[in-house]
C-alpha cells in the first residue's frame, strides 16, 4: 500500500479527503492526517510517505518553507499542494520549487484530487 | 491829578482805537475767508467734475497707455498748455503721444521730448539712450517758427502699484504758468487714474491668482498647449506625474516619453486641436499611479467666434477607483469561498455519509456532525455579519438601549470565552473601576457582540502563554485619558487618544488589551474599514476571519453614541476600546 500523508489545518478538508481515499481507493493507499507544519515536517521523515497533499498556509511552519525545505535535503516526495484561494504568485512559487500539482480547497472535487493522486502515484 | 486823568484818557482813547481797528480788520479777515472759501468749493468742484470725467472715459482699463491717452485727451478742458504729452516705457518702445493745443515748432516738441527722455530715465533710474520711440502727435500743427521755446514745462510720473512706468507731461510757449493749483489738479488726476488701475490690477491678479492656486491645487494633472505644441500651463500634479521637477522646462515630448508606446499622446492632442474633438485618451500608468487621460481642444470666444487657442489634457488619477474596484472584487470573492467553502464541505460529508462503512463507524459520524454543526454556524454568523454591515452602510441599523448593567454584560462575556482562553493557554481577566457607574443604557445584546468581537478576536492574535486584559473606566470630562489610564494601572496601547477625549462628555471606556502579536501602524487606520480588512486579509493568505466583525463593533458603538478605537505595538500586544455615554 502506498502510504499518502495529508498536512493541512483545516480539519474538514483533511477528513474528508482522508475518508474518500478511505472509501474510493481501499486496500491501496494509506492514509494519515496531521494539522500543522511542524507535526508535518517530522511525519514526512518519520513515515517518508509516496505523496504528500500540503496546505500552502500552515501554523508554525507553512507549507511552502517545508516544501523549500524537502528541495534543500534533496528529498524527492512527490508534493500535491493546497491552497484556499487561487493565488497565482503563490502557485508559481510553488510549482518552482518542484510540486506536483495544485488544489484549490474552495472549489474542489474528491474526485478529481482522486485522480491527480492516482496520476501521481501510477 | 489831571495828568493822571488826561493819561487815562488818553490810554482808553488808544485802547479804543486799538480795538476799532482790530474788529475792522478781523470783519476783513472774515470776509476774505469766506470768499477763499468759496474760492475753494468752486474748484473742488470743478476738479470733482473734471476727475468723473476723466475716470468715466478711463473706464476699467488696465492699459496704462489707453489711461494717458484720455488723460492727455482731457487736460485742455482746464489746463492751457501748447502740448500735453506722454512717454511710457514699454518692453522694447517708449510709447510717446503728444497733442498739440497751440501750434509749435517742431524744436519745441524735440525740446520736450528730450526733457521727458531725461526725466523717464531719472525716474526709472535706466540709461534710456538706446530705447526707440513710437510717437503719435495730435492736435494743431507744428510750424518753423523760432519763436516757439519751451517756456512753462510740468512733469508728473506715472506709478502703478508703486511702479514708476512713465511721464505725462505739458508745456507752454509762455512763461509764468503750471503754478500750484495746476499742479496739484494734474497730481490728482494723474494719481486717480493711477490709482483705479492699481486696484484693478490687484483684481485682476487675485482673480488670476485664484485661477492659478485651484489649477495649482487640483488633484489631477492639468496641461494646456497653444497651437504650436508649447506648453503654456502645468501644474504640481502633472509635473508629479511625468517626474519633471517645479523649475525644469517640460515640454510635449517629456509627456509623449512618459505615455510611452501606451498612448499617441501628440497624435491625438493634434487631431484635438484641428478637429475640434474631445477624446478620453485612455489610461497610462506613470510614477505608480494610474492615470486616466481626457484630451480636449481650448477654445475662447472672440470676434469672429469660437477660436482654438490650444489643446487642454487632464490626466485623472484614478488609482484609488482601480484600487476600490480591486477590493470590492476581493471582497466579493471571498464572500463566496467563505460562503461557498462551508457550503461544499457539508455537501461532501452529506455525500460520504451515505457510505456505510464511515456512517457506521460511531466516532467518524459524530466527528462529521460536529463538523456540519461547526460549518453551518461559521455560515449563519458570517450571514448575520453581512446583514449587520448592509444595515449599517444603509444607515438602518437599531440599538435597543434600556438600563443595563455595564459590570453584569463585561462579567458574563469574560466568563463565556474563559473555557476558550484556557484552552489556548492564555490568561483573561477583568477589571472594574470603582467610579464607573453600574447601570447605563445600553442594548445589552450589541453590546455583548462587541465584547465577543474583541475578546475573540484577541484569543486569536494571542500566543499561548499570553494574557487578555478586560476593563472599565469612567474619563471624566476635561481630564486627561492618558492620565485616568495611568491612574487606573492599566496597560495600553493606544496613542492617538488624548485628541478623541478631548471635551468629550463623561462616559466609560471598555478596553480590551493583549500579549497579542500587534498590528503594524500601516494597517492600524484599515482595521475598520470592510474592504480593506479583508482585502488585506486575503492577500496575505492568513486565516483571520472576515474582517466585518470590527466593522460592525464600530457601527454598534456608534450607533451608541461612542466610539472606537485601537492603538498596538507591534510584537507586544494591542489595546481595542469602546465607549458607552455614562
Amino acid at each position: 500500500m502506498k502510504k499518502i500523508l495529508i498536512v493541512d489545518d483545516d480539519k474538514i478538508f483533511a477528513k474528508i479527503l482522508r475518508d474518500g481515499l478511505g472509501v474510493e481507493r481501499k486496500d491501496v493507499y494509506e492514509v494519515t492526517a496531521v494539522h500543522d507544519g511542524e507535526e508535518g515536517l517530522a511525519k514526512i521523515q518519520e513515515l517518508k510517505p509516496d505523496l504528500v497533499v500540503l496546505d500552502i498556509m500552515l501554523p508554525k511552519i507553512t507549507g511552502i518553507e517545508i516544501l523549500e525545505k524537502l528541495k534543500e535535503e534533496g528529498v524527492s516526495t512527490p508534493v500535491l499542494m493546497s491552497t484556499q484561494i487561487a493565488d497565482l504568485e503563490k502557485i508559481s512559487r510553488v510549482v518552482e520549487l518542484g510540486a506536483k500539482g495544485y488544489i484549490i480547497k474552495s472549489d474542489y472535487s474528491l474526485e478529481h484530487i482522486i485522480r491527480q493522486i492516482d496520476e501521481i502515484l501510477k | 491829578m489831571d495828568v493822571l486823568l488826561g493819561t487815562i484818557l488818553g490810554l482808553v482813547g488808544i485802547g479804543a482805537l486799538v480795538l476799532s481797528v482790530f474788529v475792522f480788520r478781523r470783519a476783513k479777515r472774515v470776509t476774505a475767508a469766506t470768499l477763499a472759501e468759496q474760492e475753494e468749493m468752486r474748484q473742488r468742484m470743478y476738479e470733482l467734475a473734471i476727475l468723473k470725467e476723466v475716470g468715466d472715459r478711463i473706464g476699467y482699463s488696465l492699459n496704462i497707455q489707453k489711461v494717458a491717452d484720455v488723460i492727455v485727451g482731457s487736460l485742455n478742458q482746464f489746463i492751457e498748455y501748447s502740448t500735453a504729452s506722454y512717454m511710457i516705457l514699454g518692453p522694447e518702445k517708449i510709447a510717446f503721444r503728444a497733442d498739440i493745443d497751440k501750434a509749435v515748432s517742431h524744436a519745441f516738441l524735440d525740446d520736450v521730448k528730450q526733457r521727458m527722455r531725461l526725466s523717464l530715465a531719472a525716474i526709472l533710474d535706466r540709461d534710456l539712450g538706446k530705447v526707440p520711440l513710437e510717437e503719435t502727435v495730435t492736435g494743431a500743427i507744428l510750424i518753423e517758427d523760432q519763436g516757439t521755446s519751451v517756456q512753462s514745462f510740468f512733469n508728473i510720473p506715472l506709478v502703478i502699484a508703486g511702479n514708476a512706468v512713465g511721464v505725462l507731461t505739458v508745456a507752454h510757449t509762455k512763461a509764468g504758468l503750471y503754478k500750484e493749483k495746476e499742479m496739484t489738479m494734474l497730481y490728482k488726476i494723474v494719481g486717480q487714474a493711477s490709482q483705479a488701475i492699481t486696484q484693478l490690477e490687484e483684481v485682476v491678479t487675485l482673480e488670476r491668482g485664484k485661477l492659478q492656486a485651484m489649477v495649482e491645487s487640483m488633484q489631477d494633472g492639468v496641461l494646456m498647449t497653444d497651437t504650436g505644441f508649447r506648453v503654456l500651463v502645468a501644474n504640481s500634479a502633472l509635473r508629479g506625474a511625468v517626474n519633471i521637477p517645479l523649475g525644469r522646462e517640460l515640454t510635449i515630448f517629456d509627456i509623449v516619453d512618459a505615455c510611452g508606446g501606451v498612448l499617441d499622446f501628440k497624435g491625438r492632442l493634434e487631431e484635438s486641436i484641428k478637429l475640434d474633438r474631445t477624446f478620453v485618451a485612455g489610461e497610462v500608468n506613470l510614477s505608480g499611479s494610474i492615470y486616466q487621460v481626457f484630451i480636449f481642444p481650448v477654445k475662447s470666444a472672440t470676434a469672429q467666434g469660437l477660436g482654438v487657442l490650444g489643446g487642454g489634457v487632464i490626466f485623472h488619477d484614478v488609482t484609488r477607483e482601480r484600487a476600490a474596484e480591486k477590493m470590492r472584487e476581493d471582497f466579493t470573492s471571498m464572500m463566496v469561498h467563505e460562503l461557498r467553502s462551508p457550503l461544499d464541505s457539508i455537501k461532501k460529508i452529506g455525500e460520504l455519509l451515505r457510505t456505510p462503512s464511515i456512517r457506521d463507524d460511531k466516532a467518524s459520524y459524530d466527528e462529521y456532525m460536529g463538523m456540519v454543526y461547526q460549518s453551518a454556524s461559521n455560515m449563519l454568523e458570517l450571514v448575520n455579519d453581512l446583514l449587520d454591515v448592509a444595515k449599517l452602510e444603509a444607515g438602518k441599523f437599531q440599538v435597543q438601549k434600556k438600563p443595563t448593567s455595564i459590570r453584569t454584560t463585561i462579567e458574563d462575556r469574560v466568563k463565556f470565552f474563559d473555557a476558550q482562553a484556557r484552552n489556548a493557554t492564555i490568561k483573561l481577566d477583568f477589571a472594574f473601576d470603582g467610579h464607573v457607574p453600574d447601570t447605563l443604557m445600553f442594548d445589552p445584546v450589541r453590546i455583548s457582540q462587541v465584547l465577543s468581537n474583541l475578546i475573540s478576536n484577541s484569543i486569536k492574535f494571542t500566543h499561548p502563554g499570553g494574557a487578555i486584559h478586560v476593563h472599565a473606566l469612567l474619563h471624566t470630562q476635561g481630564r486627561s485619558i492618558n492620565e485616568e489610564v495611568t491612574q487606573a494601572g492599566l496597560s495600553w496601547f493606544v496613542k492617538d487618544a488624548e485628541e478623541k477625549f478631548k471635551d468629550l462628555p463623561n462616559c466609560v471606556v471598555v478596553s480590551v488589551t493583549d500579549s497579542g502579536e500587534g498590528i503594524s501602524s500601516e494597517n492600524l487606520p484599515k482595521l475598520f474599514n470592510k474592504f480593506e480588512q479583508f482585502a488585506t486579509s486575503a492577500r496575505s493568505g492568513e486565516k483571520k476571519g472576515t474582517g466585518l466583525g470590527l466593522v460592525i463593533t464600530k457601527g454598534i458603538a456608534e450607533t451608541h453614541g461612542g466610539f472606537v478605537g485601537v492603538g498596538s505595538q507591534e510584537g507586544v500586544g494591542s489595546t481595542f476600546y469602546f465607549t458607552i455615554t455614562a
